[in-house]
């Protein structure tokens, strides 16, 4: 996993592929480094996700990633490519949903952004009205997202998103916002999302147990500026299981090394 | 496709203690001045007002001046909006634009509009003409600061949302930053009209004599204050009303923008 | 003024001017309408033209007492409408009853322009420097007597359960905490204000030829002296600027204890 040759049969395992990223911002006149030597390799298929605390760069390696914002060193690849600036097949989904949403769009126009245009008009009312009906909102299709819960908001985000098919679904700490009950529901949305297109997801967040309950690898983030401290895996039985996962031993021996690798810090 | 009402609006009370108080107002001065306590030469009762409207409105007089200063309402408001939006969109979407514009707007703008009466008197005489040119150029600033403004401060994730799906740039610019600015256009709009509305009858009181603003004046030296009463409410009642018309235009058309449209009090 | 106080004067001084070479479209007009001049013209006369005129009602006597009579009334006019408004806008806002009875009639008369006054006074207050007082106080005390009232009406309703924990009174409740609560709106009605009051000045000094600045422009149109008239638009402009600009500024500073109301961008 860190360092070493990739071989071609590793290529073709691995969709997205950083290399010694580093990244540094100006800041009060000088620069800052945000990012230090990134090495990640995504598995096609897999859910990886991102553990660390706030001012770690994590929101700024998701940019990097999607290509909006370029590094100051290293490569990212997708597919082998060298991306420059946001790549085909990679979209991302952001925490704040409220200002990520065209908010004069109704919900089924707001699905419909990544591909009017460029499919034909049959193609896409059949996708939208899949993609809506994939995570629960085939009904609210005709509303505007101001008259939405914040779960239902960001669910019409993924809908967006993954009307577009992407290889990759980018997700930067997206359940953040909402409250503990509507977290854990789309929390298993999201598995089940996964489970049924079969996209690779890279998953940020802070919540140490969001992490470890979602993820198929994990990578702590730490320090200032921001490092891969650990990876792991995380060969939890599937499906996960609110209630049945988070109680077994497995799952506590896994948060409890996340927590160590992060240096013991709540948060 | 049907957009539902926007919820958690107050339905509307009505204001019974004000609407009394109007009437009672009205009624004291009318009794005030019958009675005979309060007769002042140049104070009209409101029935002598009342009288002075059917007289007007009868001789067609009120109608001519009327639709007079709507017309240079709406010709001057339609340049104002057109060039303002333009010109808007073309420095909001531009740093080096603004730039290069923005000491020239502040300079520009305090200008009191009605510095322009004796420039458009000079290079128009008593025409429509005049009334334009004292028009527009205010009346274009909201609309110009407020467009500009509105595209600036669209929120940076709509942006990144609209290059994580790989839209061309004049796609983002037609399907998120307009849309995203238009509660913002709106407004400028909106204060806009009551500009040209103000500006159209200061230009008809000391420019062209023409129009509810001249009739004004003009029954003002005729001493005839019950007939320069009808005209002052009228245009009061103009203003009102267009502003009205406009706001309830935009609620149709824009639903989602309407609630920041219909904002604070001035 | 203190050397730290200096700086913080000269900062905001400096975050109020645009750069300077956002002045170039203006400096390009009046150089190609200089250039492109044929001469002394009736309609179109030059830049330079506008100097020489300026400078002969300097030297004719004209130009100085008529600029002194219209800052005089704007000056008083406005000082007027301030202290009028600011105290019957508190009076009206404090008390929710009285706000709402007398909403009604002050929503009429703001809906009728501020120009329109000019004759109403000119017919009941007669053809002097008292009419010409009254009407230019009158027009701008809407602008800050309905902002004032509107935001006495709606101070932070926390803050009156927290003057009620503390036992103040009435006298308290208002010079403690509605005032402080209300300046940056009457500071924002002011500036509304302002135009208003140079416009009606202006307006009435055009009307009744009462000595002003108006009355000079209003002579000079008539006498079809081109030059003058641009000069004069000149000089008005200049006159609105530098107040605007002036008050800007004492806004500024006033303000500098109030905290920021645009939300700061999330970075």
């Amino acid at each position: 996993m860190a360092g070493g040759e990739t071989t071609g049969q590793q290529h073709r395992d691995f969709v997205f592929s950083c290399r010694s990223v580093s990244l540094k911002l100006p800041y009060q006149g000088g620069s800052r480094w945000i990012l230090a030597d990134i090495s990640l390799d995504i598995r096609r298929g897999e859910l990886f996700t991102i553990v660390g605390p706030s001012g770690t760069g994590k929101t700024t390696l998701i940019r990097v990633l999607g290509g909006l914002t370029p590094c100051t060193s290293g490569s990212v690849r997708i597919n082998g490519q060298e991306i420059a600036g946001p790549p085909e097949g990679v979209v991302i989904v952001f925490q704040d949903y409220s200002h990520a949403l065209l908010q004069w769009r109704t919900v089924y126009l707001n699905v419909a952004l990544g591909i009017e245009g460029q499919v034909a008009a049959s193609e896409l009312r059949s996708r939208v009205v899949g993609v809506l009906r994939l995570v629960g909102l085939e009904k609210n299709a005709d509303d505007y997202p101001w008259q939405l819960s914040g779960g239902m908001q960001q669910r019409v985000q993924i809908a967006r998103a993954l009307a577009v098919r992407p290889a990759v679904l980018l997700m930067d700490e997206p359940f953040a916002a909402l409250d503990a009950m509507t977290k854990a529901s789309l929390q298993d949305e999201l598995l089940r999302v996964k489970q049924e297109t079969g996209c690779s997801i890279v998953f940020i967040t802070h919540d140490i147990e969001e992490a470890v309950y979602l993820g198929d690898r994990i990578a702590v983030i730490s320090g200032t500026p921001g490092r891969i401290e650990r990876t792991f895996d995380v060969p939890l039985p599937k499906p996960r299981d609110q209630i049945i996962t988070r109680q077994s031993t497995e799952f506590l021996k896994f948060r409890y090394a996340v927590h160590q690798a992060i240096g013991g810090m709540t948060r | 496709m049907t957009a539902r009402r926007f919820s958690g609006r107050p339905s509307w009370r009505p204001n019974v203690a004000g609407f009394v108080t109007v009437a009672i107002c009205v009624l004291a001065w009318e009794m005030t001045i019958q009675v005979g306590i309060f007769d002042y030469q140049y104070l009209p009762a409101p029935s002598a007002i009342v009288r002075g409207a059917g007289e007007l409105a009868a001789s067609g007089e009120l109608i001519t001046a009327t639709l007079h200063t709507l017309e240079s309402v709406f010709l001057g408001w339609a340049v104002a909006v057109a060039a303002g939006i333009s010109l808007g969109l073309l420095l909001g979407s531009s740093p080096l634009l603004r730039r290069y514009s923005l000491a020239t707007i502040e300079v520009l703008r305090p200008m009191p509009a009605i510095a322009f009466v004796p420039v458009a008197l000079l290079l128009f005489g008593f025409s429509i003409q005049t009334e334009l040119m004292v028009i527009v150029l205010p009346s274009l600033w909201p609309v110009l600061i407020n467009t500009m403004g509105g595209l600036m401060e669209v929120h940076a994730r709509l942006e990144e949302v609209g290059r994580t799906f790989r839209l061309s740039r004049s796609a983002i610019l037609y399907k998120v930053f307009l849309p995203a600015a238009t509660p913002a256009i709106m407004v400028g709009v909106r204060i806009s009209l009551t500009l040209a509305v103000v500006l159209a009858v200061l230009a008809e009181m000391v420019g062209n004599p023409e129009g509810l603003g001249y009739a004004v004046v003009s029954q003002q030296q005729a001493l005839r204050p019950d007939l320069m009463f009808v005209y002052v409410v009228v245009i009061g009642l103009l203003g009102l009303a267009l502003n009205a018309l406009l706001v309830g235009f935009v609620s149709m058309s824009f639903p989602a923008a309407s609630a920041e449209f219909k904002g604070p009090r001035s | 003024m203190k050397r730290g106080e200096l700086d913080v004067f000269l900062r905001l001084v400096a975050a109020e001017i645009p750069p300077a070479r956002g002045l170039v479209p203006l400096l390009v007009l009046l150089t190609a309408w200089q250039l492109l001049a044929p001469g002394p013209s009736a309609y179109f006369p030059a830049p330079f033209e506008w100097w020489s005129a300026a400078v002969l009602l300097w030297d004719s006597g004209q130009l100085l007492p008529a600029f002194a009579a219209t800052v005089t009334t704007f000056v008083e006019g406005l000082a007027l409408a301030i202290a009028i408004g600011v105290g019957l806008g508190i009076a009206i806002g404090t008390s929710r009853p009285v706000e709402r009875a007398l909403g009604p009639l002050l929503e009429f008369m703001r809906a009728i322009p501020p120009p329109v006054t000019v004759p109403i006074a000119t017919l009941l207050l007669g053809y002097d420097v008292t009419m010409k007082l009254t009407v230019v106080a009158l027009s701008a005390i809407w602008p800050i007597l309905l902002n004032t009232s509107s935001a006495a009406a709606r101070v932070e309703p926390l803050l009156y359960d927290i003057a009620r924990t503390f036992h103040l009174s009435t006298a308290d409740w208002i010079r403690k905490i509605v005032i402080p609560s209300i300046v940056p709106f009457v500071l924002l009605g002011i500036r509304v204000a302002i135009p208003l009051a140079i416009v009606v000045t202006l307006l009435v000094e055009m009307l009744t030829s009462l000595p002003g600045i108006g009355a000079l422009m209003i002579q000079s149109q008539r006498n079809f002296q081109s030059a003058q008239v641009y000069a004069l638009l000149v000089i008005v402009g200049l006159f609105g600027f530098a107040v605007n600009d002036l008050f800007a500024i004492i806004e500024a500073i006033v303000l500098q204890r109030w905290p920021p109301k645009a939300p700061l961008r999330p970075c």
